[in-house]
């Protein structure tokens, strides 16, 4: 795709299940595209610098950190969000987990958390817990410490695979 | 039915693990986005010139401090709730006009249609410097060579000096001197929600969407600053992604947000981004260098010596809390009655310093107990031992310290003894003895705290009964993620016998709850929460009446359990949700209790431990903290331990790997990616325990407070640890790897 300076490109996105033919900015992070043009403001943004993993979502199945992206890269895909993975004012078996576990403080995390550990758990069932640490040592927490995101993460896993 | 003392699940989670939660920067509002020029240089003169920036698309003004002063009408100034101006010399702080005290300081404001545009007019805006000599390291700002401010003639900013009983004699009676140097460098608390704000003035009210702990505080000083009456200043405080004590200061950024907001008459926002934030809050660096003198037999008997506390380029609202609480609570939980301590505030041109996390009893506590593990080790004493002979007992509570500090409650030897045998401090210090005679770099820590917590002056509550029966409790405290909302609604169900599913709490907004101080230093639930218990009380008394009315009795013959109200020699009943409905039918409609609960300082303790394991390349990683607590009553025992979890990670933090460097030009010389917050790899496995026997504090919810205990004591557990794992001797914060390396 090519656009002139000042021109907008026009794209075409599935996020959480609907289809957005929309222009935008060829600069604009895939992270301002949904919370400011679609309004989804689940993702969060805590860094400039890709570390912090506030702004996970999936696109195509796979985590990406959305602030790394731009929103131009994301035409054709499939995205979904934190407000995608509960229907109904349902909490996911993950989102359940969290709460119950009380994985989550501040908050401004927790939807980058939850989705990375959705990645996570749809890639595998079985966990352990240093794996688990791993998995999401690209999201950061200032206030939890971890470990009761790790039990909800290990929570979640075993109500999965019931 | 008692909600208090369980583990009840948070009541306001659902809006955050679904995204719906809305922090400033999620808020719908028709604003202009601002964006910051910032200073290259750590001293100068500069010119800004605007006419490139304006031609920038989406641009709408460029403003500098000459035109945002006019309406910044006062500078920034400490925080006079606690800090006492007086002995202080304090420049000046507005939006810098002409002259920049620190690299990275806002000279220039761009205000755009969307924040992209923003950006490209802050890049477009030209500055010309012309540099002045600047000085950075704190020890040669204290030689005054080079001055900061060249009007107050000097960088000292404060100087006191705390003596208690006669230091020189008990040095010279003391067996054995030692000197001592300890310090903690420079941090960034580092809230994962950056600092933001959304000003919106309509030619009379303003109303100021504010990332922030303490709303009322904001109003008062905004009224101060910009000359408008509280009651036309609104701030609301939306969810809060962490604050640290981060959140508790004003910064010029913020201030010229509102200025332009109120020059344009249109709404402005701000969010910082991570870099902007990290240049937005800088906290610790300090040092203590000194003397001590002991027994032989390892009791403390004299300390002396200077604290420098570096300010920055300017007095922050909260930083001058410093100079002034460290050195009292150098003496901690120890008996030791003979020191002199002199304590200076140094101005340098870097980030102006805040409160991080304890403010100030970290620090205190990092010098006390570096010192009680330097007798142990000069004396060839067990880390206990050593404590335990100098730790103050429990038949001298309440015990006065030697700068007048009166310790509440508490049994500090028992606790120790106790701890040492819930964490298996010895079984694991002989763990790691076995594990280094195979040649592993392991080793085991403890240390000691006594915290002060529980800040008065004051807290706001007010309880109502709504007329179904449930009931809005508002607080003066501002929970930002410590849950403390859901413990407050445990104890106010309790109070009044309902279901806690009828309660909703309330805080945050100046309009919305009359008065209020905020939530820091640990003090939420003490204080708060003893004021949501008073006035719930006093709401139940109104209910009484109200159900004496309506039952044609005495309020004297009317007894309340379970939610009913019983008339005790008829039998007759009325419920709850009944007389809610009756108060709201009567000639005084409803049934609302406020109450400003005044109260005082209470004293938590605990003892922690840590385990780390170094590599060969010097890394070191702390693979288990465990925590040994009295708090007082423990409310909500997962909420109190999720604050050690968080506090014991930042104490990782601060004890092995963050660091604000600061380099030759008084630029910030990390960015977030490389600054090392820890992740869920460097967080240890955590073991939280509460003293079953806790030593009550005087507020009526009985508990002290745990908000920043593991911060407080966790550096010096784990630096402890790391001279076990490695032999070495070490005495400041961070210990960085080539400091471990074999
Ligand atoms: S905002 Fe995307 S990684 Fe931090
Ligand atoms: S809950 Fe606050 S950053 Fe994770």
């Amino acid at each position: 795709m090519l656009v002139e300076p000042g021109q907008k490109a026009k794209i075409k996105v599935k996020v959480n299940g609907v289809l957005h033919e929309v222009e935008v900015e060829p600069r604009k992070l895939l992270v301002d595209f949904l919370r400011e043009d679609l309004n989804l403001t689940g993702s969060k943004v805590g860094c400039d610098t890709s570390t912090c993993g506030a702004c996970t979502v999936l696109v195509d199945g796979k985590s990406v950190k959305s602030c790394t992206m731009l929103a131009v890269q994301a035409d054709g895909k499939e995205i979904v969000t934190i407000e995608g993975l509960s229907s109904d004012s349902k909490l996911s078996p993950i989102q359940q987990a969290f709460k119950d576990n009380f994985a989550l403080q501040c908050g401004f995390c927790t939807a980058g958390m939850i989705v990375q550990t959705h990645y996570i758990l749809s890639e595998r069932k079985e966990i352990t817990e240093e794996e688990a640490r791993d998995l999401i040592h690209g999201n950061i927490c200032r206030c939890t410490g971890y470990q009761n995101i790790i039990n909800a993460i290990m929570d979640a896993s075993r109500r999965m695979r019931q | 039915m008692s909600y208090s003392g369980k583990s009840v699940k948070r009541l306001y989670d659902d809006k955050f693990v679904t995204g719906r939660s809305t922090y400033v920067d999620d808020l719908k509002v028709n604003a202009l986005y601002a964006a910051f020029v910032r200073s290259t240089v750590p001293h100068g003169r500069f010119k800004v010139s605007k006419e490139d920036a304006l031609k920038v698309k989406g641009v709408i003004a460029v403003y500098t401090g000459s035109e945002l002063n006019q309406i910044i009408k006062e500078g920034i100034g400490p925080w006079t709730t606690y800090i006492d101006p007086r002995p202080w010399k304090i420049p000046k702080w507005k939006f810098a006009e002409h002259e920049t005290k620190y690299n990275g300081e806002p000279i220039a404001m761009v205000i755009a249609t969307d924040k992209y545009s923003a950006r490209d007019g802050a890049d477009a805006v030209n500055v010309d410097y012309e540099t002045m000599d600047a000085v950075i390291d704190m020890e040669r700002a204290s030689k005054n060579e080079i001055l900061v401010h060249k009007e107050l003639g000097t960088n000292i900013g404060y100087e006191g000096n705390f003596n208690a009983g006669d230091v020189e004699k008990a040095l010279a009676n003391a067996d054995r001197r030692v000197e001592v140097e300890i310090g903690n460098n420079r941090l960034i608390p580092s809230p994962m929600e950056p600092r933001g704000i959304i000003s919106q003035y309509d030619g009379i009210n303003l109303t100021i969407w504010y990332s922030t702990q303490i709303p009322h505080f904001a109003r008062s000083e905004f009224s101060r600053i910009f000359g408008i009456p509280e009651s036309r200043i609104r701030v609301i405080m939306p969810d809060v992604g962490g604050g640290f004590g981060s959140k508790a200061h004003f910064i010029p950024e913020e201030l010229a947000v509102i200025a332009s907001s109120i020059k344009l008459g249109r709404p402005v926002r701000w969010t910082a981004t991570r870099t902007e934030e990290m240049m937005a809050t800088n906290s610790r660096h300090n040092v203590f260098k000194g003397e001590i003198g002991f027994k032989n037999d390892g009791t403390l008997v004299a300390i002396k010596g200077t604290l420098d506390v570096e300010l920055g380029a300017y007095l922050t609202y909260t930083e001058g809390l410093q100079p002034t609480i460290i050195p009292p609570m150098i003496p901690g939980p120890y008996k030791v009655r003979d020191l002199a301590i002199k304590s200076r505030a140094i101005y340098t041109n870097t980030i102006p310093i805040t409160m991080y996390r304890g403010a100030s009893r970290p620090e205190a506590t990092f010098i006390i107990e570096r010192i009680m593990s330097t007798v142990a080790d000069e004396l060839k004493m067990d880390d206990v031992e050593v404590r335990l002979r100098n730790l103050v007992k429990e038949e001298q509570m309440p015990y006065v310290n030697p700068f007048g500090l009166k310790y509440d409650t508490g049994d500090y030897p028992t606790l120790l003894k106790e701890g040492v045998k819930v964490m298996e401090y010895n079984k694991m210090k002989e763990w790691a003895a076995e594990e280094r005679r195979k040649g592993k770099r392991v080793g085991v820590g403890l240390a000691f705290y006594l915290e002060i917590c529980g800040f008065g002056p004051y807290e706001f509550a007010e309880t109502r009964v709504t007329e179904d029966g449930s009931v809005i409790v508002s607080i003066g405290g501002t929970p930002h993620g410590q849950g403390t909302e859901t413990a407050i609604a445990q104890l106010v169900a309790d109070e009044l016998q309902i279901p806690i599913e009828k309660i909703k709490v309330v805080w945050g907004d100046s309009d919305a709850v009359p008065s209020g101080t905020g939530t820091y230093g640990s003090r939420t639930l003490a204080i708060a929460g003893s004021a949501a218990v008073a006035s719930s009380r006093q709401a139940l008394e109104k209910m009484r009446k109200v159900a004496a009315r309506s039952m044609k009795a005495d309020v004297e013959e009317i007894e309340y359990r379970n939610g009913e109200f019983v008339h005790k020699k008829e039998g007759k009943k009325v419920t709850w949700d009944a007389v809610a409905r009756e108060a709201y039918s009567g000639r005084e409609p409803g049934v609302t209790a406020s109450v400003t609960l005044e109260g005082d300082v209470t004293f938590p303790y605990g003892v922690h431990m840590a385990v780390v394991e170094v590599d060969d390349y010097g890394i070191a990683k702390v693979k288990e903290y465990r925590a040994y607590d009295d708090i007082g009553r423990v409310i909500n025992p997962a909420l109190a331990e999720g604050q050690v979890h968080g506090g014991g990670t930042q104490a990782v933090g601060q004890a092995l790997y963050e660091l604000a460097i600061i380099n030759e030009n008084g630029q910030l010389a990390v960015t977030y990616a490389d600054y090392f917050v820890p992740t869920a790899v460097e967080a240890p496995k955590f073991k939280s325990y509460f003293a079953e026997k806790y030593h009550p504090s005087a507020y009526l919810t009985k508990s002290k407070g745990v908000g920043e205990a593991s911060l407080i004591v966790g550096p010096a557990a784990i630096v402890r640890a790391l001279e076990d794992a490695t032999g070495k001797r070490l005495n400041k914060t961070p210990v960085l790897p080539e400091e471990l390396i074999k």
